[in-house]
């Protein structure tokens, strides 16, 4: 599926190229044009709609388990949001006068590590929270309230900024899939894949959380130092997609959702391979709708995941109103 | 005697409590190998504190907790983990968790880094899951049990854990009388299986008539011994702290101490004297030892109805129910 999808993103686009010649490129003899699309657009766009889609639904899927809550999600719980801030700051403050297209990697990894300060700060602060409130939905309303709190951060800072940093961060606002050069590609896939493994060393302990501090404690678990360790994979990689990618929304959210139901399982060692493979998939297919395939005009990608995502988010909301209260996934 | 080969757990001068604040004086005592010990005591005294306290899950203010004849605190999780079981109130809810990713749960100390369920695991696994009854119920969702069943995955969970101590908070609340007795006849094989099991439960009547031991939590520290050494010796007299609860150490039952107003005679034998005397003691009468106007006459193979005789006159009652509302409004049928 998620190959299918890989190679349909790469197919299908804006201008409609044929299949023969799609594969004529990869065998090395087409004209220059179509191998320029083909390499220098669509395969970049492919890999990053996979890296984003894996990143966000594992981040997802640790953050509804660690906090026992089937509504977690990096968009929803102002996660993404964080990481847009920890950018801004970074854009707006210390990069002045310096274009978005200049960073050279190493501003690349800079905005990573903001990203991730950013996002590992509101997971703390949301931790903190769901540590007082185990009511589900109100954490979920201080999460979209958080969130819209971080976005008047950032307006207001907009506000107050010179042109240049203002159109430095307006143009890393509208990045979606596409707008990443080779550099930022390199840094996003390296952190994902740090990220993807870190989570399958994970599997045992998520497993465990799932039953709630004191059970997981009891079988052995160092709850303190297991809840850092997947605090700083969760931020690393959603903080990275945001980075990169801006607030990618409902991936996070949808995707462990569809796995959990999908497989009827609890278990993470289906669970982490599952999302990992659905969220890449679903993302593909996300930003090939995106691309109006046939037509000349696209759409936001972030317009698909929230045309995908929020049925899903409803539904859950509706059905948790029967299971209120905690941790029904 | 020397026990001290047998004794598995142990408190010692062990100070529970939350930040600085003592809950209680320190506490001492101790749990054999295979015993099936009770804790009680009124609600808040601490019994879930002094529980998890020995579960590691808060720490000790003073005192220690020793496991044989090692302190608590050197062990580490792990090795904790797989010494003691515990099950709290708390009930798990996870969606699509079948019965068995729950009790596989239970081999997390014994497993590799990714939680494998190797053969050992597996073997266990089944073995937990046919002492608890619970064979056949692998692939339901916990989601799906009833309140009994639930409580037997989650025993089933600490076996597959394979520890020797047991520690339960209230593990028969909110179950159905024969759904209790299910657990407790559970915990008693359990416990002969030389495990030693801890359970706190406001359970008088299991308390008094299954557990080996019982530690009471009580105001000035834990009392502890056979049940029946706590009858005899006067210690439940001091489980509640109001006035108005006593404990009749005659049928080991608590009750309302009822102001007793007038005193009456029974005559009679077997269950319909017994639960005569219990109908007059509700509403207040004492019931002397010698015969006395006025008197009643409990149903025998003479007679069918209960006969009440005031001042020479004889009143018959088909139902006790009769007798003691005319006793207590003054009415005569």
């Amino acid at each position: 599926m998620l190959l299918l999808f890989f190679s349909l993103d790469i197919f299908l686009g804006s201008v409609s190229i044929r299949p023969s010649e799609v594969l004529s490129v990869f065998l090395g003899n087409a004209d220059s044009n179509i191998e320029t699309i083909i390499f220098k657009f669509r395969l970049p766009k492919a890999i990053t709609a996979i890296l984003v889609g894996i990143a966000l639904s594992m981040s997802g899927l640790q953050m509804q388990t660690i906090f026992r809550n089937p509504m977690a999600g990096p968009y929803v719980l102002g996660v993404s949001s964080g990481a847009s801030l920890g950018v801004a700051i970074v854009i707006m403050g210390f990069y002045s006068g310096i274009a978005p297209s200049d960073l050279m990697t190493f501003g690349n990894w800079v905005l990573t590590f903001a990203a991730w300060a950013g996002a590992g700060a509101v997971m703390l602060l949301i931790m903190a929270i769901s540590a007082r409130i185990k009511d589900v939905m109100t954490i979920l309303i201080i999460g979209i309230m958080m969130a819209s709190g971080l976005s008047a951060v950032v307006s207001i800072m907009q506000y107050f900024s010179s042109e240049t940093m203002l159109k430095a961060y307006v143009v890393w606002t509208m990045g979606s899939l596409g707008n990443l050069s080779s550099g930022q590609l390199q840094v996003l896939a390296i952190t994902v894949i740090v990220g993807t493994i870190f989570s399958i060393f994970l599997i045992k302990l998520l497993n465990a959380m799932q039953l709630g501090e004191n059970y997981a404690s009891s079988i052995g678990l160092n709850i303190r130092s297991a809840r850092v360790l997947v605090f700083i994979c969760s931020s690393i990689l959603a903080g990275s997609v945001t980075a990169f990618c801006g607030p990618i929304g409902f991936i996070g959210i949808a995707i462990p959702h569809i796995v959990r139901n999908v497989f009827r399982t609890s278990d993470h060692k289906v669970l982490v391979p599952g999302s990992i493979l659905a969220g890449g998939a679903v993302m593909a297919l996300c930003d090939i709708i995106s691309q109006l395939p046939g037509s000349e005009s696209v759409i936001p990608v972030n317009s698909v995941t929230a045309l995908i995502g929020i049925p899903v988010v409803i539904w859950i909301v509706i059905r948790n109103k029967r299971v209120s209260g905690l941790s029904d996934g | 005697m020397d026990r001290s080969k047998d004794k598995l757990l142990s408190v010692d001068s062990l100070i529970i409590g939350y930040g600085s604040k003592h809950l209680l004086p320190p506490l001492s005592a101790e749990a054999l190998k295979g015993e099936l010990v009770a804790v009680i005591g009124r609600n808040g005294i601490g019994k879930s504190t002094l529980l998890r306290t020995l579960m590691g899950l808060q720490p000790a203010l003073g005192g220690k907790v020793m496991i044989d004849s090692k302190d608590l605190k050197e062990l580490s999780r792990n090795e904790m983990a797989r010494r003691i079981g515990y099950i709290s109130t708390e009930i798990i809810r996870v969606s699509n968790m079948t019965v068995f990713d729950l009790v596989a749960l239970g081999r997390y100390p014994h497993t590799n880094w990714i939680g494998q369920t190797d053969a050992l695991s597996y073997t266990a696994v089944k073995d937990a899951l046919e002492k608890t009854g619970l064979s056949g119920f692998e692939t339901r969702y916990i989601s799906s049990l009833s309140d009994g069943e639930r409580q037997r995955a989650m025993i089933a969970r600490i076996l597959a854990q394979e520890t020797d101590i047991l520690i339960m908070d209230e593990p028969t609340a909110f179950l159905d009388i024969v759904s209790k007795f299910d657990i407790v006849k559970l915990m008693l094989n359990l416990a002969s299986e030389g495990r030693t099991i801890l359970f706190s439960t406001h359970d008088l009547n299991i308390a008094v008539n299954q557990a080996h031991r019982i530690w009471m939590m009580l105001d000035d520290g834990i009392a502890e011994g056979a049940p029946e050494d706590l009858v005899l010796d006067g210690s439940f007299d001091h489980l509640f702290k109001s006035g108005n609860i006593g404990f009749d150490k005659n049928d080991g039952t608590f009750s309302f101490k009822s102001e007793l107003s007038d005193s009456i005679y029974v005559e009679g034998e077997g269950p319909s004297y017994h639960w005569t005397r219990k109908a007059l003691a509700r509403i207040g009468y004492s019931v002397t030892q010698v015969p006395a106007d006025p008197y009643i006459i409990s149903p025998s193979s003479k007679n069918r109805q209960w006969i009440l005789s005031t001042s020479g006159k004889q009143h018959c009652f088909d139902k006790l129910y009769d007798l003691v509302r005319s006793l207590s409004t003054g009415e005569r049928m």
